[in-house]
C-alpha cells in the first residue's frame, strides 16, 4: 500500500511540480485573502511554518512573525530559497521539526495530494505535533463539490495547463480586463469581502458565456482510490470496463519492470489501473467512445448517488472523460476566481490567477514551446473533499486538534483548527 | 539558514530518539546585516531551546559572549537583544550539512536550503 501510493505521488504530483516549477512563478499564482488574513492575524514574534509551500508566496506576508516554509519538490523550494526566504527540503509525511515548535502552521492546498486516507491523517497528524498548544493551523484542499457542478469521484487526475484561458494576448480581453475588474492580488485590500465584489461586477467577457465553450468539459480522469484498490474486496474491476480500457490502451513512453495483464498483485492491480488511465490520457488516439459528462449538472441528484471511498463495493469502475480540446478550456487552478458571476465554481481552487503581467512575445513564443513538451506528462492526482470529510477525518484521527472554523471558499475547503492538550488517563 | 530556523530542526531518522539538536558543520557561513525589532527577538526567547541556540553559535565562532542562559529581564536589556538577534537571524549556513547527533546521518544545506529528505529505509 504504501508504495503504490508513494509511487502515484512520485509519479503525480512530485515530478509535476518539477516539471512545471518554472511556471509556478507566473504572476497568476497569488496569494489567497483568507490565508493572508490569517497570517496577518499573528501576534508579533510568532513562528509560523507553511507545510508544502511551493514557491514560497505565503512567505513575504507579515514581517512580524518568523515564517519558515518546507516543501518536497527541489525547484520550487530552490525558488523560495533564491528569494531569501527560510525554506526546507522535506516530507510532509515526516516533518523535520521538534515537537510544539510553531505558533501557527499553514497547509495551503497540499495534503488533497496524498493518495490515501492514512497517509493524510499522517501529513494532519505530523503538523499537529510541531503546533504548540493553542497555536492554530489552518488548511486548504479542493472541494468535491462545487456551487454549479460537482466531480463525480474523489480521486482524479488533473492535467495541468500550461496556458492559461485569458492570456495577455488577447487584447480585447486584456483592454476589458482593465475595466474596473481587479484580480485578487491588485486590489487595495485584499479581503475576502472585496474579493467577492470585484467578481460579481467582472465585465470581462467569460469564457461561460460562450456556449461553445460552455459545451466543453473539463478533462478530468478518475482513478480508484488506493484505498479501495488495495481492499481485497474490491479488487475486481467489472469486466465491461476493463475490456474497454484494454481496446484503448496504448502503451506509454514510460517503461516497467511489470506488464498490465501478467501481474495480478493488489499493490500491481492499482499501479496498473492508475497507468492504464495515464496511458489512455496521453495516447492521442483514444478521443473515441468514452464521452462522459464528468460533470453532473445538478449536484442535488448526484449527492445521493455519490459514492464514499469506504463504501466502494467490488465493481467499481473506473470511468474516464475526454475532452474535445483540452488546451483552451478552463482548469480550475488556472483561472481568476472572477470567472462565474457570483459563482465560485470550479475555478480557482488553488487561488490561482491569470497572468497579469504582461509578457513580451519573444517570452511567450519560448514558453509555448516548452509548454507544449510539458502538457502531455502533466497529470496531477488530486483526492477531493467532500463538505465535512476534512473535519470528520481530524475530529476521528488527529485527537489534538479541534476544529474551530470550516468554511467554502471558491471551491476549497478551508478549515481552521487549534491545537489542544490531550489528557491521558 | 539561519540559526533560529536551526533551532527548530530535528533528525527524524527512523528509530532515533534523541536527533536534537543537529550539529551544525558549514564550510560556508554569511553575516548579513537584518533590521533590529527588539520586540521581535524578546518573543522568540522563549520559544527557544536555548542551550542548542548556544551550541549552534559557538560551533560557528559566533558566539561572542552570549551566555549560557537568557539574562534576567531581558526584555529591557536592548545590548542583549542586539547580540541575540544577530545570532538569529543574521548568522546564516550557506552551505554545509547537518548531523543526526544520535545516528550521524548528515542533512546537506546547499544554498541555504538544508535538505531534509529521508531515504526510504530511514523513515
Amino acid at each position: 500500500m504504501e508504495e503504490a501510493a508513494s509511487q502515484l505521488e512520485r509519479d503525480h504530483v512530485h515530478s509535476v511540480y518539477e516539471k512545471i516549477a518554472p511556471f509556478f512563478n507566473d504572476s497568476r499564482y497569488k496569494a489567497w485573502p483568507r490565508v493572508r488574513q490569517f497570517l496577518l492575524e499573528q501576534e508579533p514574534g510568532s513562528i509560523v511554518a507553511d507545510v508544502g509551500c511551493g514557491n514560497g508566496k505565503y512567505l513575504h506576508i507579515n514581517e512580524r512573525i518568523y515564517k519558515l516554509g518546507c516543501d518536497v519538490c527541489r525547484p520550487l523550494v530552490d525558488s523560495a530559497g533564491s528569494r531569501g526566504h527560510e525554506v526546507q527540503l522535506c516530507d510532509g509525511l515526516r516533518l523535520p521539526y521538534r515537537n510544539a515548535c510553531f505558533d501557527a502552521v499553514l497547509s495551503i492546498a497540499v495534503i488533497h495530494h496524498m493518495s490515501t486516507r492514512e497517509r493524510r491523517i499522517r501529513a494532519l497528524r505530523e503538523m499537529a505535533r510541531t503546533l504548540r498548544v493553542g497555536g492554530r493551523i489552518m488548511i486548504y484542499v479542493w472541494a468535491m463539490e462545487q456551487k454549479r457542478r460537482k466531480f463525480e469521484k474523489q480521486d482524479i487526475f488533473v492535467p495541468w495547463n500550461p496556458n492559461p484561458p485569458l492570456s495577455p494576448r488577447g487584447p480585447a480581453r486584456r483592454r476589458r480586463r482593465g475595466d474596473g475588474t481587479q484580480s485578487v492580488s491588485e486590489a487595495p485590500h485584499d479581503s475576502g469581502e472585496k474579493h467577492r465584489t470585484v467578481r460579481s461586477t467582472s465585465s470581462v467577457v467569460e469564457e461561460e458565456e460562450d456556449p461553445a465553450q460552455q459545451r466543453k468539459q473539463k478533462l478530468w480522469f478518475f482513478s480508484r482510490s488506493l484505498d479501495s484498490v488495495l481492499d481485497f474486496s474490491s479488487l475486481s474491476v467489472s469486466r465491461s470496463s476493463s475490456r474497454d480500457l484494454s481496446a484503448f490502451c496504448s502503451p506509454t513512453g514510460e517503461t516497467r519492470g511489470e506488464s498490465e495483464t501478467g501481474d495480478c498483485t493488489p499493490l500491481s492491480r492499482g499501479r496498473g489501473l492508475i497507468r492504464q488511465v495515464s496511458s489512455f490520457f496521453c495516447s492521442s488516439s483514444s478521443r473515441t467512445s468514452l464521452e462522459e459528462d464528468v460533470f453532473v449538472s445538478d449536484p442535488q441528484d448526484q449527492l445521493h448517488t455519490a459514492e464514499n471511498d469506504e463504501t466502494r463495493t467490488g465493481n467499481e469502475t473506473v470511468s474516464i472523460a475526454l475532452l474535445q480540446d483540452g488546451s483552451t478550456v478552463a482548469l480550475p487552478d488556472l483561472v481568476s476566481c472572477q470567472r462565474e458571476q457570483g459563482d465560485s465554481g470550479e475555478l480557482g481552487q488553488d487561488g490561482q490567477e491569470r497572468q497579469d503581467s504582461p509578457v513580451s512575445v519573444q517570452q511567450d513564443q519560448e514558453e509555448e514551446w516548452s509548454k507544449e513538451k510539458l502538457k502531455e506528462s502533466c497529470l496531477r492526482y488530486y483526492h477531493v473533499f467532500r463538505e465535512g470529510e476534512l473535519t470528520q477525518l481530524i475530529e476521528d484521527h488527529v485527537e489534538e486538534l479541534q476544529v474551530l472554523h470550516t468554511c467554502l471558499d471558491h471551491a476549497n475547503w478551508c478549515v481552521v483548527a487549534e491545537k489542544v492538550h490531550v489528557w491521558r488517563v | 539558514m539561519k540559526l533560529l530556523t536551526h533551532n527548530m530542526l530535528t533528525s527524524h531518522v527512523k528509530g532515533v530518539i534523541n536527533g536534537y539538536p543537529l550539529l551544525i558543520k558549514a564550510t560556508e557561513v554569511k553575516v548579513n546585516e537584518v533590521e533590529f525589532n527588539p520586540q521581535f527577538v524578546s518573543r522568540m526567547i522563549p520559544k527557544l531551546e536555548w542551550s542548542a541556540l548556544i551550541q549552534a553559535a559557538e560551533g560557528l565562532g559566533h558566539l561572542q559572549d552570549l551566555p549560557g542562559t537568557p539574562i534576567e529581564n531581558y526584555e529591557n536589556d536592548a545590548e542583549f537583544l542586539r547580540k541575540v538577534h544577530r545570532v538569529l537571524l543574521e548568522v546564516e549556513v550557506i552551505e554545509g550539512s547537518l548531523q543526526c547527533p544520535e545516528s550521524g546521518r548528515e542533512f546537506p544545506i546547499s544554498k541555504g536550503v538544508p535538505n531534509m529528505l529521508l531515504n526510504e529505509d530511514e523513515s
